[in-house]
């Protein structure tokens, strides 16, 4: 158990790097495939809870560290209604939360129904997007949502759902060489058919 | 609940709020130190994108070649084809000759530099350009193109010779504007969540008395202590007036869904 979760810090780390490949796709809305969120999300599933608040600290930290922009600059005389940044570390809190989202139907996962995993994978990719907008409506004020923002949402979660399988199909070798099982129940009920 | 997991969930909150009460100046130390550590991957992701852009592009020429090719066929089509080879590389002279030329005749002390990535973040509109620090970039420092201005150095990728552009098209990029012509000036900004091809940007805080017209050119005023004076922004497509103030939405000069080389102004003469 200790070993898988150590793998699991070190795959989302990897997600990091490889998210580094992964660019915005222009003629889609700029949508883009959120690789370190879903190796997040699959993973949270899989593990216990105080692992899962693990992975957001670490997942939401490097996140922001990715993303966050620096300081407007220039005179506040002439720029006296500045426009505000996210503060650095909301994504922790919103990956905590897509996780414990994906913590709710884990007892379907741990019956070997990672599908539903899967798509729930998705729908949290567009609840964090959708969340993540409204925080920067909220900090920056105005209320806009355009078709085009959207679509950016609707594409970047169906294309990241995609390889949920993948990430899932990962783990479980990932699981399966540190002798640990991800999927208990149904190995219980595969040994009592046996 | 578990102790375990209360134990968890108290260690996970004081963490992230440690995150969340940094300092602008820790945050960027951490960021510099998470681009360190990502220095080669953005490296080799960077020229990925690149060779990939330029493939697709390939490709999308090698399809109109085919159509013509069919057409024409035999010797004709690929005399045709040598020819769409040369115009490409004609074209390609022109723009080369052009930036050059901009290069001479500007009287800032500017630095080329070529988009190597684009929209590296979700929400932010934002290119990295393969100059950094070596070349004497710092950021807030004004970034143009031969039509006009980009956008302002956001970040510097420490020892890796490149930094991250924050795009004219970007929310939080503003810049102190002027229209010719007329006494009016604002500030002018990208618009949210507008991400596809070249979004138009708002003018704002202008006079409920301006008298402003579609096709009036927008330029930078040289107050704010980012940008230079004079430079090229867009022009005017449309002015709705408010009871308070007016606003215009400008089409910008820069077509940024095509950014290839661009220039950081390091100094200019006053």
């Amino acid at each position: 158990m200790i070993r898988y979760s150590f793998i699991t810090i070190l795959l989302l780390l990897a997600s990091f790097v490889i998210q580094q490949f992964l660019p915005a796709f222009t003629g889609m809305h700029q949508s883009r495939i959120l690789l370190v969120q879903l190796v997040f999300l699959c993973s949270a599933v899989t593990v216990e809870q105080p692992t899962m608040l693990l992975l957001a600290f670490v997942g939401g930290f490097f996140w922001d560290a990715h993303c966050a922009l620096g300081p407007h600059g220039g005179d506040p005389e002439v720029y006296s209604q500045q426009v505000e940044s996210l503060r650095f570390g909301y994504s922790i809190f919103l990956f905590a939360a897509m996780g414990f989202l994906m913590q709710g139907i884990q007892p379907l996962f741990k019956q070997g129904k990672w599908h539903f995993s899967a798509l729930l994978s998705g729908i949290s990719i567009f609840l964090y997007l959708a969340a993540e907008y409204a925080i920067i409506n909220f900090v920056r004020g105005d209320f806009v949502f355009s078709k085009a923002t959207f679509m950016q949402m609707v594409f970047t979660s169906f294309l990241t759902m995609l390889f949920s399988p993948l990430v899932f199909w990962l783990l479980f070798r990932l699981a399966s060489a540190c002798d640990h099982s991800i999927y208990p129940e149904a190995g219980r009920k595969r040994q009592r058919a046996f | 609940m578990k102790p375990l997991n209360l134990i968890a969930l108290l260690l996970f909150l004081g963490g992230a709020v440690w995150a969340f009460t940094q300092s602008e100046r820790g945050v960027r130390e951490m960021q510099g130190l998470y681009y360190s550590a990502m220095g080669p991957f953005l490296k080799s992701g960077s020229k990925m994108e690149t060779e990939a852009r330029a493939f697709l592009t390939e490709t999308r020429h090698s399809k109109e070649l085919e159509v013509e090719l069919s057409a024409v066929q035999g010797e004709l089509g690929r005399l045709r084809i040598i020819g769409s080879r040369v115009r490409d590389l004609e074209n390609e002279n022109d723009r080369l000759r052009h930036a050059l030329d901009y290069k001479k005749a500007t009287h800032f002390d500017v630095v080329p530099a070529q988009v190597i990535r684009r929209q590296p973040t979700t929400w932010w509109q934002t290119v990295d350009i393969d100059a950094g620090e070596e070349r004497g970039i710092g950021t807030q420092l004004a970034v143009l193109s031969s039509d006009g201005l980009v956008g302002k150095i956001d970040r510097i990728y420490k020892d890796q010779n490149r930094s991250s552009v924050l795009l004219l098209t970007d929310e939080k990029c503003q810049v102190s504007a002027r229209v010719e012509g007329s006494p009016e000036v604002g500030i002018l900004s990208g618009q949210r969540g507008r991400f596809d091809g070249n979004p138009l940007l708002r003018l704002r805080f202008l006079s409920t008395e301006a008298t402003l017209r579609p096709g009036l050119r927008v330029f930078t005023t040289g107050r704010g202590g980012i940008f230079q004076a004079n430079i090229l922004l867009g022009e005017i497509v449309s002015v709705e007036k408010g009871a308070l103030d007016s606003e215009a939405l400008v089409k910008p000069s820069v077509n940024f869904a095509d950014l290839g080389t661009v220039f950081v102004v390091l100094s200019a003469d006053p």
